[in-house]
């Protein structure tokens, strides 16, 4: 089979699961149908999905970001001490857009221009930023802010769909068009095959690294400042642990831990498989922690499953011949 | 004794027991492999290979890069099992399964690279073989003796110091106290002074006298002919997988075994017809990157073809790297087109006009998965964007569809991934990836490795036609009659010197690989042509 048939039959297993999630749910709950309810599926997890698009991109590419999840927290801490400074609301988001795009750049510098591996420098990030930014706040939670943010985050501007459903939505065609029609994705893609026959191809590999984390800073900065609107007061410790969802959803969307191969179609079906089993596992009354497990049982499928049946494979031709 | 079987390839001389009788060794042979023969796909590496080697003597192992000597090292260590034939060893017919088990049966190999555990101790590192044999040796016991086998051998290392930090000839000498440990009976030695200097070279020969004196058996492989001459009490050579002759040293010469080595067959190989040689367009001077080459000067023209030739790691591959900007030159100077220039990255060598067609199809020159389309407008991606920084797939299939006509790409589609292909035609894309940077230098390295006699013949072709178009091409290859046939004129590397620049005329097998390896000191052509 080629890659491509791999690769459809990978999502046609993940549309085949979301079928039978879909169908479950519904014949369990006559509610879950509802515009009301399938907005807040996607606003109850927004923020992870929308900083699994640009992870997508750094895993295709070979690399991974631990840091995400505290760049989250680093962004949403800068933007409400600011405020607390006195700074107004919008210059607060400006500042903390611009402390997560700071932090990617940081972790861009050592991964492309020193040639460190990105395990372990967005891990030192996961650590660091996090660190920063409780500091900057220190053990409260800061709220009151203005009334428009909290409605930013939470209020339905187009019926049930909020402004950060808006937002991963046109993230996600960005994404999708960037990484399957640009020259940008076409260097993803070729860097995270083989490195060293890009580098031999004259691509400019420290620049597209570069890029895609100075990207994943912001972005997560974004996701981070959307949260913050959501809950409606900062914290310290606000989106801890989520970088683990986040690669979760990219992984189980069929793209490869090793780089070079996945797609964003994938990632899409994954992100709604994984939100619809949430959602039907907790209607089913079903606890948080059995829900994780589930999850994981999921992700190791899904990493296991493209081996065995090239296992399988292998073998079945070997009777052959 | 029996005799052993006559080689049955036409020409080869055997060395029977009576020449054995001569050089003071008689005695049952320690080694002996029988018509032994190995394959890998469609390569014949070793056919019908019956060699002998005598207790206390060494035996040198000659040929070509592929000629087949690792291969039979590596069967006889155990690392490779062989199609057919028989190994003896001292007369009784052995399996060797793995490296342990021809350890077991006394059989041990050093290799150019030591390979020692860097944090263990000296000590440690000659005894790890005899882990897991139900020896419980103390530390002390262990230090003791492996004192007493480096002062047999000579040699003064602290054993309680970790085999890091040690000179590779001190590990070196760790290797063989390893092997004596063992009980070596036959010690394999592949190509073990590539890394040392003049010094550690003699004390070395020392070491393996000792050995030889003691009655162990070594073979030596090395592309240093003049070492061969030094130390081997016999001198086999191997040319395409076969044996082709086995002489006593007294009774050969260096450049008889050049001979035997060379001797080729042209095959379907055709030189190429003489095209004409435009205006100067590279100009090398003393070109260096520190301890990898140095003081390489050549010209290259218009439509000319300059052959680098010379064995796997002499720098000629180094040489295309700093020419392209992938491992920049430390030293010298190239000019372009009259102009001086300066090639730090390969985004700068294509920008110039320089194109560098890797020898490693899988691993540095394709992206496998990614669809022929895909791979060759790689370099040139930025003119396949439309206003929008989209790729304009139309224009790029438009590319790849040409060039899979000009070259006679064979596949269903353009848009099929690279890895489906055979390596003739995924050399081909990797030609067609290039070509479409319009390189006015091309540097083609081991264009024909690993592809068929049919896409091999093919690849001639397309070189013809580009250095008929007024391309200057270098090609490297240890193809040595490719090299021949193809190029006006043959650069000569050994060990990251210039040894030679040869014209069209004064090129031959011989000349070449004499200079390859260093063994008379050949003229040194004209720089310019």
């Amino acid at each position: 089979m080629t890659i491509l048939g791999r690769l459809k039959s990978w999502e046609g297993l993940l549309l085949g699961l979301l079928a039978v999630i879909v169908v479950m749910n519904i014949l369990r709950s006559p509610y879950f149908l509802g515009a009301g309810n399938i907005a807040n599926l996607f606003q109850l997890s927004i923020e992870k999905i929308i900083v699994a698009l640009i992870m997508t991109l750094i895993i295709i590419n070979g690399e991974i970001d631990l840091s995400v999840a505290s760049i989250m927290g680093l962004a949403a801490c800068v933007l409400a001490w600011l405020f607390q400074m006195g700074a107004s609301l919008p210059i607060a988001i400006v500042g903390g857009l611009l402390a997560g795009l700071a932090a990617g750049l940081f972790n861009g510098f050592w991964v492309a221009y020193v040639g460190l591996p990105s395990l372990a420098v967005t891990l030192a990030g996961l650590i660091g930023f996090r660190g920063i930014a409780r500091i900057l706040v220190e053990d409260r939670a800061i709220g009151g802010f203005p009334v428009w943010f909290n409605t930013l985050g939470q209020q339905g501007i187009l019926g049930p769909i909020t402004a950060s459903i808006l937002i991963f939505a046109v993230l996600f065609a960005i994404v999708a068009i960037v990484l399957h029609g640009s020259a940008l994705g076409r260097l993803v893609y070729v860097i995270g095959n083989n490195l060293q026959a890009a580098r031999y191809s004259g691509v400019r590999v420290q620049s597209v690294k570069m890029t895609l984390f100075a990207a994943s800073g912001l972005i997560a900065a974004l996701a981070g400042i959307l949260y913050a609107a959501r809950l409606g007061s900062v914290r310290g410790d606000m989106a801890t642990g989520f970088e683990l969802d986040i690669i979760t959803i990219v992984l189980l969307g069929g793209v490869s831990i090793f780089g070079g191969s996945g797609n964003l179609a994938g990632v899409g079906l994954s992100i709604l498989v994984i939100l619809n089993l949430r959602n039907g596992m907790g209607l089913a009354n079903i606890t948080g922690n059995t829900q994780t497990s589930v999850i994981g049982a999921l992700l190791i499928f899904s990493v296991l499953a493209p081996n065995l049946a090239q296992n399988l494979q292998r073998r079945w031709i070997g009777r052959k011949t | 004794m029996t005799e052993p079987a006559l080689a049955r390839t036409k020409g080869a001389e055997q060395f029977g027991s009576s020449s054995a009788a001569a050089s003071g060794q008689s005695g049952d042979r320690i080694l002996e492999t029988r018509s032994i023969s190995k394959h890998f796909d469609a390569t014949q590496a070793l056919q019908d290979i019956s060699f002998s080697l005598y207790p206390g003597e060494v035996h040198a192992l000659l040929g070509e890069n592929g000629a087949g000597k690792s291969t039979l090292i590596k069967i006889i260590t155990g690392v490779l099992q062989p199609d057919g034939g028989e190994i003896l060893l001292a007369g009784t017919p052995v399996v060797i399964r793995s490296a342990a088990e021809a350890q077991r049966l006394g059989i041990a190999a050093i290799y150019q690279e030591p390979l020692l555990f860097p944090d263990l101790s000296v000590a440690e590192n000659i005894f790890v073989s005899h882990q897991g044999r139900g020896q419980v040796v103390g530390w002390r016991q262990m230090s003791q003796d492996a004192e007493a086998i480096l002062a047999q051998l000579g040699v003064a290392i602290d054993v309680r110091s970790p085999a890091r930090g040690l000179t590779l000839a001190a590990q070196q000498s760790v290797e063989i106290a390893k092997a004596i440990s063992l009980n070596v009976r036959v010690l394999i030695m592949d190509e073990p002074t590539a890394s040392l200097s003049a010094h550690e070279v003699a004390q070395l020969f020392g070491l393996v006298r000792d050995l030889r004196g003691q009655g162990v058996s070594i073979l030596f492989v090395s592309h240093r002919i003049e070492e061969v001459f030094e130390i081997a009490d016999k001198v086999t050579v191997f040319r395409d997988g076969r044996l082709i002759s086995t002489r006593l040293r007294s009774e050969t010469s260096p450049q008889r075994s050049i001979s035997d080595m060379v001797g080729r067959e042209m095959g379907l190989l055709k030189p190429r017809p003489r095209a004409a040689i435009g205006e100067l367009l590279l100009s090398v001077r003393g070109l260096g990157r520190e301890s990898v080459f140095e003081e390489v000067t050549f010209d290259l023209h218009r439509g000319e073809v300059l052959g680098f030739g010379g064995l796997i790691g002499a720098g000629r591959t180094d040489i295309g790297l700093a020419l392209f900007g992938i491992e920049p030159a430390t030293s010298g100077t190239i000019a372009l087109d009259g102009k001086e220039i300066t090639v730090r990255s390969p985004r700068e060598g294509m920008d110039l006009g320089i194109a560098y067609v890797s020898e490693d199809r899988r691993q540095l020159g394709l992206s496998l998965p990614m669809s022929i389309t895909a791979n060759i407008t790689l370099p040139m991606l930025h003119k396949y964007l439309d206003r929008f920084g989209l790729i304009r797939r139309g224009l790029e299939t438009e590319t790849a569809e040409a060039y899979r006509k000009r070259l006679s790409i064979r596949t269903s589609s353009v848009d099929l991934a690279v890895a489906k292909l055979s390596g003739g035609n995924q050399q081909k894309v990797m030609l067609s990836k290039w070509l479409n940077t319009k390189p006015s230098v091309l540097i083609l390295d081991e264009p024909t490795r690993g592809i068929d006699v049919g896409a091999k013949a093919e690849v001639h072709a397309i070189i013809a036609e580009l250095a008929a178009t007024g391309i200057g091409i270098i090609l490297i290859s240890s193809d040595l009659p490719e090299v021949l046939a193809m190029s006006d004129r043959v650069l000569v590397m050994r060990e990251g010197r210039q040894m030679a620049i040869f014209s069209r005329e004064e090129a031959t097998q011989e000349r070449v690989m004499t200079a390859a390896m260093g063994q008379v000191s050949a003229p040194i052509g004209e720089v310019a042509a």
